[in-house]
């Protein structure tokens, strides 16, 4: 009985198929925003845990408030302080200068570094050559470790820049040739993904010599490694302690990768709000659509009904068939839902850049189905109430 | 099944032939039907009806509009519980039945043709015959083996698979009668079957009703037709809501001799 009702209802359905598919347009667009929004959050989750796993450690950034005159500076002191924590610190200071290539000029960070900074930023992964060894920091020697996109900007069209020339200009108009030994790949996931990162690392003791001015030991910024095993909130909380006895009260920032990563965490859960308040008002919308429809199918069909059940058809069978019918309506819309998400989340892992692992778990598929089934359930119970409560002689004898 | 064997009630006492005696599928006793029409206005169809049928009767129920016999056939088909009395379908009481129990007399032991056909436009002929069969639950092979043999009954074989707008009226009311049949019912009840049907084709069906009858099934047709009625054996006429006349017919009409219709 239960697959001769499945029968008549895909009759009926399929009898009408324009009216259904407008019915079902309402289930459609709230499951797809129901299902999007689930699964937008989890692959956007997804995303930064693969991040952070790729990082394999995990990071805090210490930085003087820039522009503050009660600011200073971190000094070699103050990494020798922070030196007794289970930390690395990358020595780091940088500068804006122009680089030139032939006809190109281009603006771009340098930064002085140790030759041990991909081993504490694990952020660093060389696309081509290598990075400068200790010897080329003791030397001083005229190397470059291009950016991606500097390398990209200044050998457009060059496949591979190793081995060839910048000339870096400061503002203080000392120009000096470097070798380019090395081209970074772009940092993987949200972090590398809107940064325009037109930079180059040299030894400090080559930024030093090439850009007077810059005073030795001061450092605007400190990038700090943490193991993984180590709490980073314990870690931050010494390194605050350490600062704050050495430097004036609210001279400087901490910011954590968790901390940019609540902040996109906000932005997902205002998207899925926003989504989830979408599917909630579409299902509604389209449960309406659904009731109104159930109840034009009664009335269009009462003579069915009352032959039917002149012929034997108990209420609960036409109950039950128009039951089924509802919800073969809504689970149709529901799946459709489900594909139409399915190729929309596909789209956006595919495009953007930082959401690069498609999730969709099946008991997101059995939610949305689940949610179109109670819909049809909900909205369609009473107008096969009605079907089953009418008079078979009535309903035969309706024009 | 009955087990109360009586003479069929005539009211001709002139009747020279006793009828042997033969099982009771209808014995209705003082059968009232009120319809309220809101506030204090009360139809009376039915007033105290008394009606008894045999098995293998052959009855044409016959009265003016409003003289209670389309309220008579609902009650005699289970689509309707009289007011008051006593309705026994072979023996058992349905007048009290709810809806539950009603419909399944309806779907086991009744058999109706409706004037206007009453098929399923989506459904072939065979799946129209084998409705009633899905409702009390058999299973598909059987069903359709046993809808194939009632299509087959009405000379329908090679229409099995057209839809009711491919067949004419004539051979709708034959895939009416084979649904009907289908269901091997105690009764048949047909409601003006030949009323949409031009004589001719009502003629084929009324053949088909009298071959049906010769196999003895219990046949009540209702019609306002005097030539339909004198097919059957007995016309019992409604009036006021109580059986006016219960007459022996005794020259039945018979088929036409050419021999080509039916079954």
């Amino acid at each position: 009985m239960f697959f001769e009702n499945v029968k008549t209802a895909l009759e009926a359905l399929f009898g009408n198929r324009l009216r259904s598919l407008l019915t079902l347009a309402g289930v459609v667009i709230g499951v797809f925003a129901v299902t999007t929004t689930i699964s937008l959050g989890q692959i956007a989750t997804a995303g930064i845990t693969s991040e952070l796993q790729a990082f394999g450690a995990q990071s805090i950034f210490v930085a003087r408030i820039p522009n503050d005159p009660n600011s200073p500076a971190f000094s070699d002191d103050d990494i020798e302080a922070l030196g007794r924590l289970p930390i690395e610190i990358l020595q780091q200071r940088s500068t804006r200068v122009w680089a030139v290539v032939g006809e190109t000029r281009a603006r771009l960070v340098l930064n002085g570094t140790t030759a041990n900074a991909p081993q504490i930023d694990r952020t660093i992964a060389l696309a081509q050559g290598r990075f400068f060894d200790s010897g080329d920091e003791q030397r001083g020697a005229p190397v470059i470790v291009l950016s991606a996109d500097a390398a990209e900007e200044l050998f457009e069209g060059v496949p591979d820049p190793v081995g060839r020339e910048v000339l870096i200009e400061t503002s203080g108009g000392n120009r000096s040739f470097y070798t380019v030994i090395g081209v970074k790949q772009r940092i993987a996931g949200a972090l590398g993904a809107f940064a325009n990162d037109v930079s180059g690392d040299v030894p400090m003791e080559s930024l030093f010599r090439d850009v007077p001015g810059l005073s030795r030991g001061r450092y605007d910024f400190l990038p700090i490694t943490i193991a993984l095993d180590r709490d980073a909130s314990v870690i931050e909380q010494q390194v605050r302690a350490i600062l704050d006895r050495r430097r004036p009260p609210d001279s400087y920032q901490v910011q954590t990768v968790e901390g940019a990563l609540s902040l996109f965490n906000t932005v997902t859960v205002i998207l899925q709000a926003l989504l989830g308040g979408i599917g909630a008002i579409s299902l509604l919308v389209g449960g309406i659509g659904i009731l109104n429809i159930m109840l034009v199918s009664v009335t269009e069909r009462t003579r069915e009904i009352g032959l039917r059940k002149a012929l034997g058809a108990k209420p609960a069978t036409i109950l039950q068939q128009f039951l089924i019918e509802a919800v073969m309506l809504t689970v149709i819309g529901g799946v459709l839902g489900v594909a139409l998400s399915v190729a929309s989340l596909w789209t956006v892992v595919a495009v953007v850049p930082f959401l690069d692992v498609f999730v969709l778990n099946p008991w997101v598929i059995a939610l949305a189905l689940g949610v179109s089934v109670a819909t049809g359930v909900v909205f369609g119970v009473w107008p096969a109430r009605r079907a089953a409560a009418l008079s078979p002689i009535e309903a035969l004898r309706y024009e | 099944m009955a087990t109360d064997k009586v003479a069929s009630v005539h009211s001709r006492v002139d009747d020279p032939a006793p009828m042997p005696a033969r099982e009771l599928v209808i014995r209705a006793r003082n059968l009232r039907k009120v319809y309220r029409l809101g506030g204090d206005v009360a139809v009376h169809a039915l007033r105290g009806l008394d009606l008894d049928v045999v098995t293998g009767e052959y009855a044409a129920i016959m009265g003016p509009s409003g003289s209670g016999k389309s309220t008579l056939l609902q009650i005699l088909g289970c689509l309707d519980v009289p007011s008051d009395g006593s309705y026994l379908l072979s023996g058992d009481e349905v007048a009290t039945l709810d809806e539950e129990g009603l419909s399944t007399i309806r779907n086991r032991r009744i058999g109706f043709v409706f004037q206007a056909y009453n098929l399923l436009p989506r459904a072939n002929a065979l799946d129209n015959v084998a409705l009633p069969l899905l409702y009390r639950g058999i299973g598909l092979r059987a069903r359709r083996e046993r809808a194939r043999e009632a299509l087959e009954r009405v000379g329908l074989a090679d229409r099995m698979d057209h839809r009711p707008n491919e067949l004419s009226g004539g051979q709708k009311q034959r895939v009416a009668i084979a649904r009907a049949l289908a269901a091997d019912p105690d009764i048949l009840l047909a409601d003006e079957p030949t009323g949409n049907l031009d004589s001719q084709t009502g003629q084929e069906i009324l053949t088909l009703f009298d071959v049906l009858h010769g196999e003895g099934r219990t046949i009540l047709i209702v019609t306002h037709e005097a030539e339909v009625a004198e097919h059957c054996e007995r016309i019992i006429r409604i009036r006021d809501g109580v059986v006016e006349s219960s007459e022996h017919v005794t020259t039945r009409r018979r088929p036409p001799s050419n021999g080509d219709t039916g079954a």
